[in-house]
């Protein structure tokens, strides 16, 4: 498939400045080695330049493929498709279903919003391949790219004007820096730290302080300099995370120096997640994570974040309004029977799990506490599982399949006859709910006559 | 199958074993006869119990499968979840004319397979599954 033999026109391309957010990208990470190799100061400067230049070398290397890249990248929107061609020696031409779209997300990385440029990643349900990333167009472009994919996908057709959105919350800036500060105090960090501080207290009684309180200051900097870097990361990642509502789904947006905006379209949540450690209980904050089928592979952890701070009734009432309309208080939890405590010693106290006509909630946690979600209709399969000592206690574990993700969903230590007759409800009322279930074309017809068709 | 196997993957050692050490110490060889025999009666107990534990339903809406005598799993897949259907033979399990049939949905913990049919009727529920999967298909 030579390029220019294609039929029919009204192929978009990349921006032309595509190179040169490449260019100032890459200047960044050579900058960066050379001052590193500079605040050395070794004797032995030649290693020192050999580094940078192999550094340098790379990022030529790189740029060049990324210019050759942007060269041979067309796209075009066709008839309930986006294709995407690319390559320049193994010719690769995606085409994505806009009915099966999991997401439509806007990034701007720091060199890309210097330059005004934007990067549209399209993605469906799979792998990180079944993404489709165009870097970079011009913001105006982006947006309106967007605008018209979510469109289509929708089922209003061409030329639609971007769907209105109604702002739900934005996380205020000192919670979020609190919640950070926070979130750090975690057995990680109690490791890295043990080192350092038995130093310190070794050097404090001992005959050689000075020399013990010295490797100790030394070892305790890298510590500090990582969690530093932690905290940056997070609070300018997570900058004013704003949550929104719009027909055409949740929409996210956060960033201080790189911003991202993820628009997820209904019906496209799978699980959600409400997770409390331990240190933000006094204030009763939690944080939510979600299921989502085109949010996998190495981003998952940033992708996933539906609120990455709040209250708790904010969050739930969140929750709620993500799966159209469902109130979490009402659910009715029950606990495992008395006897789950020889298979969960203490914490089987804080295990409870329920369900009503819409959704599975399991809780579990006893001294971090997490809330899990998943609507009937979202559920893959579903599983009981029981080892040799559980079942010497007539005891089950039941498990209800999602797609990939940060929530796993089960009812741990249930009574034998109890887990059938849960795995009976749900495997019917997931039935039940999927017939139910609103079309992939979420503006467009009802089930039935979407069903009409082939596929 | 995995009884066959077993039993050559015991037996041939211990009857080496035997062979090489009668001639020179036959307390030792006898004791080694005596073990082997019984991890042999004890390895077509274990596996007999654990092909009896294996089992499918086709039910009107989902497809139910049990497996594991000591971990026991009982998995509910439904029809309109399925989004693949795979029919797997390795080396041994073609030497004995068998097959296994994979279910994968979009979630990866799905663990649905079922193993030891015959390539006939795996391939009937196969073609089975896969027009079921069709009539009801349900996105994700």
């Amino acid at each position: 498939m030579p390029p220019g033999s294609e039929e029919g026109e009204g192929f978009g391309r990349l921006h032309r400045m595509t190179p040169v957010v490449h260019a100032i990208r890459l200047a960044g990470a050579v900058g960066a080695a050379a001052a590193f190799q500079l605040s050395q100061r070794s004797d032995r400067t030649d290693t020192g330049r050999w580094v940078v230049g192999t550094v340098g070398v790379l990022a030529l290397v790189v740029l060049a493929r990324e210019v050759v890249s942007w060269a041979v990248t067309r796209f075009r929107l066709e008839t309930g498709e986006l294709r995407v061609d690319s390559g320049l020696v193994t010719r690769q031409s995606k085409r994505l279903r806009l009915d099966r779209i999991q997401s439509v997300d806007l990034l701007q990385p720091l060199a890309a919003r210097l330059c005004g440029m934007a990067e549209l990643r399209v993605t469906t349900a799979g792998s990180e391949r079944a993404a489709a990333r165009l870097r970079y167009l011009a913001l105006p472009a982006a947006e309106a790219l967007r605008a018209e994919i979510l469109g289509r996908a929708s089922g209003l057709g061409a030329g639609v004007a971007e769907a209105p959105e109604r702002a739900l919350l934005v996380v205020p800036a000192r919670t979020l820096v609190a919640s950070v500060l926070l979130g750090l105090a975690n057995w990680r960090i109690v490791l890295l730290l043990i080192g350092p501080l038995s130093g310190l207290t070794a050097a404090a009684g001992g005959a050689r302080g000075a020399a013990a309180a010295g490797i100790a200051f030394g070892s305790l900097l890298p510590v500090l300099f990582v969690m530093a870097h932690h905290v940056w990361r997070q609070v300018t990642g997570l900058w004013e995370f704003t949550v929104a509502d719009s027909p055409d789904g949740l929409r996210l947006r956060y960033g201080l120096l790189a911003t991202r905006s993820q628009t997820v379209p209904p019906g496209r949540v799978q699980a959600l997640r409400l997770h409390q450690p331990l240190l933000w209980r006094p204030f009763g904050w939690v944080s939510v994570r979600m299921n989502v089928a085109g949010y996998v592979g190495s981003r998952e952890h940033v992708n996933t974040l539906l609120l990455p701070v709040a209250p708790r009734a904010v969050a739930q009432w969140l929750v709620g309004t993500a799966l159209g309309g469902v109130d979490l208080e009402s659910v009715p939890l029950t606990r495992p029977p008395r006897r789950a405590a020889w298979c969960a010693p203490i914490w089987w106290r804080a295990m409870a799990t329920g369900s009503d006509d819409r959704v599975f909630v399991a809780r579990h946690g006893l001294l971090s506490r997490t809330i899990v979600v998943v609507p009937h209709e979202r559920t893959q399969s579903v599983r009981i599982e029981a080892g040799p000592w559980q079942r010497l206690w007539h005891l089950a574990t039941v498990h209800l399949d999602s797609t990939r993700g940060p929530v796993r969903i089960r009812a741990a230590h249930r009574d034998e006859g109890e887990a059938r007759v849960i795995l009976d409800v749900q495997a019917d009322r997931a039935g039940r709910a999927r017939r139910a279930a609103g079309p992939d074309r979420w503006m467009g017809p009802t089930p039935g006559q979407a069903r009409a068709g082939p596929g | 199958m995995r009884r066959t196997v077993a039993g050559t993957a015991i037996g041939v050692p211990v009857v080496a074993a035997t062979a090489a050490l009668a001639p020179v110490r036959l307390p030792v060889a006898l004791g080694v006869l005596l073990v082997g025999g019984g991890g042999w009666l004890w390895a077509w107990a274990v596996i007999g119990r654990n092909w009896r534990s294996w089992g499918y339903a086709e039910r009107a809406d989902d497809l139910l499968v049990v497996h594991g005598a000591l971990f026991r799993t009982l998995v509910v897949v439904p029809y309109g979840r399925m989004q693949l259907v795979d029919v797997v033979a390795g080396p041994v399990e073609r030497a004995f004319g068998l097959v296994s049939v994979r279910l994968h949905t979009a979630a990866a913990t799905t663990d649905a397979r079922i193993c030891g049919l015959t390539s006939g009727d795996a391939g009937a529920l196969r073609d089975r599954l896969a027009a079921l999967g069709e009539a009801r298909a349900a996105g994700l």
